[in-house]
């Protein structure tokens, strides 16, 4: 018999064992999963949400995040050299602020107001209506998220009348008049928010008393063929004073600092599962074989060799920890929607960010990590069924 | 006129190798146009702050007319700090302040806890791992149990033999049970005091902070405990029953 069908028998005489095992490794692996999900999700998900808003580089006065710092000053001229590079395919300089939404029922509404640049094409993702374009009839455009239009019970052709809270304190400027052209998702909105975006002269209309010539952020797109890195290194080269980085740039910065905390406990967590499942299967293994000392004895007696043994015992961690292992990934899929519910209830998180995001990287090392532990795992019971003393041990299973 | 004396962060300090009785320059300017001259007065550990846990704690402290002059926002304050007689009338003082005042916005310094906060879905997170960990461990221990008793068979099977009761032997079994959960709980719960300074002092140094992020108080071990010792007893009483539902003879192999 070959050594995998040995490993089967052996694992079939015990089901209820080996049930047991396999689910332990099963929820272990699921565990380990999922913490090989989280130690990327956060950079796959930010990532995938700084793509989708279709630009690779952006443009701040300071190595600030963008909104943290102060905003930037010339931003026309600053725009307009940057546009004029033969590396940058589009430009758009954006304003963030707050304003106010008269309601009939209570206190004006707070929302966030964005001021931006005309963008190529329909621009943000136009869920409902049309895109951002400025109109020359002299009507101020806007587009709303969709929580805004359901909370003001607006949408497409609606007029909405915004008083400026840009500044810590409200500003005296009267409310401003608005055209509704579409409802837009944003990509950073969070759960909560009620975001609108107007045109920059409209926004410096509205916020009243904001230097019109400043920009929080310059948002650049790369010529299609054209790296980020050489935009990058082409900003900083032709416009000096601003700070320009790219996607990866900005995600290198948040792994080092705001997306540590989940990393660390990622590596902490999957660490100690792997070294549970180790001690799992470990155990199981050993105790197996320190019951059937007899059994191999007698194999050795009839001939079979230490090679075949300690090959069964390897097909037996495989078939325990591989079986565990593939019941891992949907188990520890089921179990990251569970976990990312949880952990995106945090405030002020992007409604599109998401811890736990499937990532061929982490299949990968869940896969090279089980098939590691199942090795390890087999080890020691394999040493000891290696260096069994056959007569000795036939001898006592006689006697006893 | 000398510079006025600020106080900077440990953490800047540090960063920037800065001492009591240095003299340095700030600006409101990005570009670092029109500097003032401040002398450092003191060197001062911030209050942790754990909504700030990533932010390089890299701050000044100056008094109010430097700071006022400095930014040049005559009769601005970001926020005036309230002490109260009696801390338990911060609600009520909030709304009273709210209502004379309507465009003040006044709140208690300690809101009250409605579990959105980060740290409560945090402490849910953690809870789920918890849970996680619990099922895996138990279908370990179960498997463990399940060997064990099996190893005992023959043991089991003489002791039925010679007449001694199913009940007596789960009882048995039980007291065992208890003592090596009892000993597992404890030697867990003094692992995680014993560990708890290193991994505090490890996350302390990693994001610069006196923070503490565990501790292991009275009622996580007892929660611990509770939790532990009744698993363990049930795995081995469930391992033992599979064994004595089975009749002597099988027990005994004959």
């Amino acid at each position: 018999m070959s050594p995998a069908g040995l490993a089967w028998r052996y694992v079939r005489r015990q089901p209820a064992r080996a049930a047991l095992g396999v689910t332990g490794i099963a929820v272990v692996g699921a565990l380990l999963f999922d913490m090989l999900l989280l130690s990327r999700g956060l950079v796959v998900s930010f990532r995938d949400i700084l793509d989708t808003a279709g630009f690779d580089v952006r443009v701040t006065s300071t190595e600030a995040q963008p909104t943290l710092g102060p905003p930037l000053p010339q931003a026309t001229r600053v725009a307009a050299a940057v546009a004029a590079l033969p590396e940058v395919r589009e430009v758009v300089p954006l304003r963030f602020g707050k304003a106010e939404v008269p309601v009939t029922d209570g206190s004006p509404l707070g929302i966030n107001l964005y001021g931006s640049g005309t963008r190529e094409g329909r621009g943000w993702p136009v869920i409902e209506g049309t895109g951002l374009t400025p109109r020359a009839d002299g009507v101020l455009p806007v587009v709303i998220n969709r929580r805004m239009a359901r909370r003001l019970g607006i949408g497409p052709g609606s007029k909405v009348r915004l008083t400026g809270a840009c500044a810590s304190v409200s500003s005296a400027a009267p409310a401003i008049e608005l055209e509704v052209l579409g409802i837009v998702s944003f990509p950073f909105d969070r759960a909560a928010d009620l975001t609108a975006m107007t045109t920059l002269p409209a926004y410096v209309r509205i916020c009243g008393g904001e230097d019109p010539e400043e920009a929080d952020v310059l948002l650049v797109a790369s010529k299609t063929g054209v790296s980020a890195d050489a935009t990058v290194a082409a900003i900083g080269g032709a416009v000096p004073g601003v700070y320009a980085f790219s996607n990866e740039q900005l995600l290198d910065r948040f792994q080092k600092t705001d997306f540590s905390y989940f990393r660390q406990i990622s590596f902490v967590l999957s660490s100690i599962t792997v070294f549970f499942a180790f001690l799992l299967v470990t155990t199981l293994l050993t105790v197996s074989v320190n019951q059937r000392f007899g059994e191999l004895a007698v194999l050795r007696a009839l001939g079979v060799r230490r090679r075949r043994i300690v090959a069964s015992l390897l097909f037996e961690s495989a078939l325990l920890v591989g079986t565990g292992g593939l019941l891992a990934l949907p188990l520890g899929g089921a179990m990251a929607l569970w976990l990312d519910g949880i952990l995106r209830q945090m405030p002020d998180i992007p409604q599109r960010l998401h811890f736990f995001v499937l990532d061929p990287r982490a299949v990968v090392m869940h896969v090279a990590l089980i098939v590691l532990t199942a090795m390890l795992a087999a080890v020691y019971p394999a040493y000891l069924a290696a260096r069994l003393p056959i007569a000795a041990t036939l001898r006592r299973e006689v006697v006893s | 006129m000398p510079p006025s004396s600020i106080l900077v962060t440990r953490q800047l300090a540090e960063a920037e190798h800065l001492s009591v009785g240095d003299v340095v320059s700030l600006s409101s300017d990005p570009a670092g146009k029109d500097p003032r001259s401040f002398r450092i007065a003191g060197i001062y550990e911030p209050t942790p702050d754990p909504m700030r846990l990533v932010a390089k704690r890299h701050e000044v402290r100056l008094h109010l007319p430097d700071m006022v002059a400095f930014t040049g926002e005559p009769e601005a304050v970001t926020a005036i700090n309230v002490a109260l007689k009696d801390a338990d009338d911060a609600a009520a003082f909030a709304r009273d302040l709210q209502a004379r005042a309507p465009s003040v916005v006044a709140v208690p310094t300690e809101a009250p806890e409605d579990g959105a906060g980060p740290f409560a879905v945090l402490e849910r997170f953690h809870r789920a791992i918890a849970i996680v960990t619990v099922l895996g461990s138990t279908a370990f221990l179960l498997s463990l149990m399940v060997m064990r008793a099996e190893e005992r068979r023959e043991t089991v099977g003489i002791l039925r033999l010679i007449g001694i009761s199913r009940r007596h032997i789960l009882g048995e079994v039980l007291i065992e049970g208890l003592l090596i959960a009892m000993a597992g709980a404890a030697f867990g719960v003094v692992f995680a005091l014993a560990t708890q300074g290193a991994v505090n002092r490890f996350f302390q140094w990693r994001y610069d902070t006196t923070l503490v992020f565990v501790r292991v108080t009275a009622g996580i071990a007892w929660r611990c405990i509770l939790l532990a010792v009744p698993l363990g007893v049930l795995a081995g009483l469930f391992a033992s029953w599979t064994l004595l539902r089975r009749d002597v003879v099988a027990l005994l192999r004959r």
